[in-house]
């Protein structure tokens, strides 16, 4: 009977653990191993189109605004060829997630990653383990939308 | 005549009562600009500073990474919002959130929802429960002139983007398309 009301008063314990804000903290917070490719981006404008449609805002066309943007810190993200995109929040041991400048260098560019993902309130959020490799812009989208924004050609 | 005058004060009156109304409440109902952004939402709401990588793994830094780690917006309800950007020119949040590390904030901005992500942007922040002013959210203009040697009441702080040495680094090595100074030189002469 002593047993039957301690198992009891434990899954009530574990009940309510699950309920509080830290209890769904912890159950969301489980990572899952992925191998991930597809494009280095800015979200912001990516998901504002604050500067143009989402497509405009990847690859060659966008490739100065998006290190503006990393550079000013705006959250980087990989765009996944299933649709995806993925805030970097690490790059191997480097937690450095604003203005990184190891990412700056890699913006626009196609990349295939070895990672950890948490998903938690409809993001996934990316710890980088290892870039696998590294194939430079390959989205000349700079042929169909010119330079986005165009004030950033220079004046000649 | 006499009535005219009466007239006039009485408007006078009420535009100055008007005023003062509205200017006692603009400041604590400051609300968020439109920015006409996919998805666009005002809210304002109150959460706690984080860390999101201490959020999310337990790997944590006491001062929340002292500016080097993304900052997120922990609600009482346990939802975790991304600070995204900030209310300056191509800048983020974090300058802006990293003096509330592990504080609770009232902040005002806008979502923006777009193929599947839903990201916030701060444009004004102050404390909970401080009847101060808000703060704009464009502290990172003032704290990259200093990091640069730019006077930081000048206006040439708003075009940090193109002068910051990391930028130009980067866009002299690999040209503003990213595909090399030659590819810009070509899209510049077909122009």
């Amino acid at each position: 009977m002593e047993l039957y009301a301690t198992k009891t008063a434990l899954a009530a314990f574990a009940l309510a653990l699950l309920l509080t804000p830290a209890g769904r903290l912890q159950a969301a917070a489980t990572a899952e191993r992925l191998q991930i490719t597809g494009e280095v981006m800015d979200t912001w404008c990516y998901t504002s189109e604050v500067m143009g449609g989402s497509d405009a805002v990847l690859g060659s066309a966008h490739h100065q605004c998006a290190v503006w943007c990393a550079a000013g810190g705006v959250p980087v993200g990989i765009l996944s060829d299933d649709g995806e995109v993925y805030l970097v929040l690490k790059l191997g041991d480097d937690d450095r997630s604003n203005a990184n400048p190891k990412i700056l260098k890699i913006q626009s560019n196609r990349v295939t990653v070895d990672g950890e993902v948490y998903r938690r309130d409809g993001l996934n959020y990316l710890l980088v383990d290892q870039v696998v490799s590294d194939e430079g812009i390959v989205n000349l989208s700079h042929e169909d939308y010119g330079v986005i924004p165009a004030f950033g050609v220079p004046k000649q | 005549m006499k009535c005219l005058r009466k007239g006039r004060a009485a408007l006078a009156a009420a535009l100055t009562l008007g005023a003062c109304v509205f200017g006692l409440q603009s400041s604590p109902l400051r609300a968020a600009d439109s920015w006409n952004v996919t998805g666009e939402e005002a809210a304002r709401f109150d959460a706690t500073v984080v860390d999101i990588l201490c959020e999310l793994t337990g790997d944590c830094a006491e001062d929340c990474g002292g500016g080097q780690r993304q900052l997120g917006l922990l609600t009482d309800d346990g939802v975790l919002i991304l600070a995204d950007k900030n209310a300056a020119p191509f800048a983020g949040a974090v300058d802006e959130l990293i003096p509330f590390c592990k504080q609770k904030v009232t902040v005002d901005g806008l979502f923006s929802e777009n193929r599947g992500l839903r990201l916030f942007a701060v444009q004004f922040v102050k404390p909970v429960g401080e009847d101060g002013k808000w703060r704009r959210a464009n502290r990172f203009l003032t704290n990259w002139a200093v990091a640069n040697g730019v006077d930081p009441e000048s206006k040439a702080k708003n075009g940090w983007f193109k002068k910051d040495p990391r930028v130009v680094a980067v866009i002299e090595e690999q040209g503003f398309l990213g595909l090399g100074p030659d590819a810009d030189r070509a899209y510049l002469d077909a122009q």
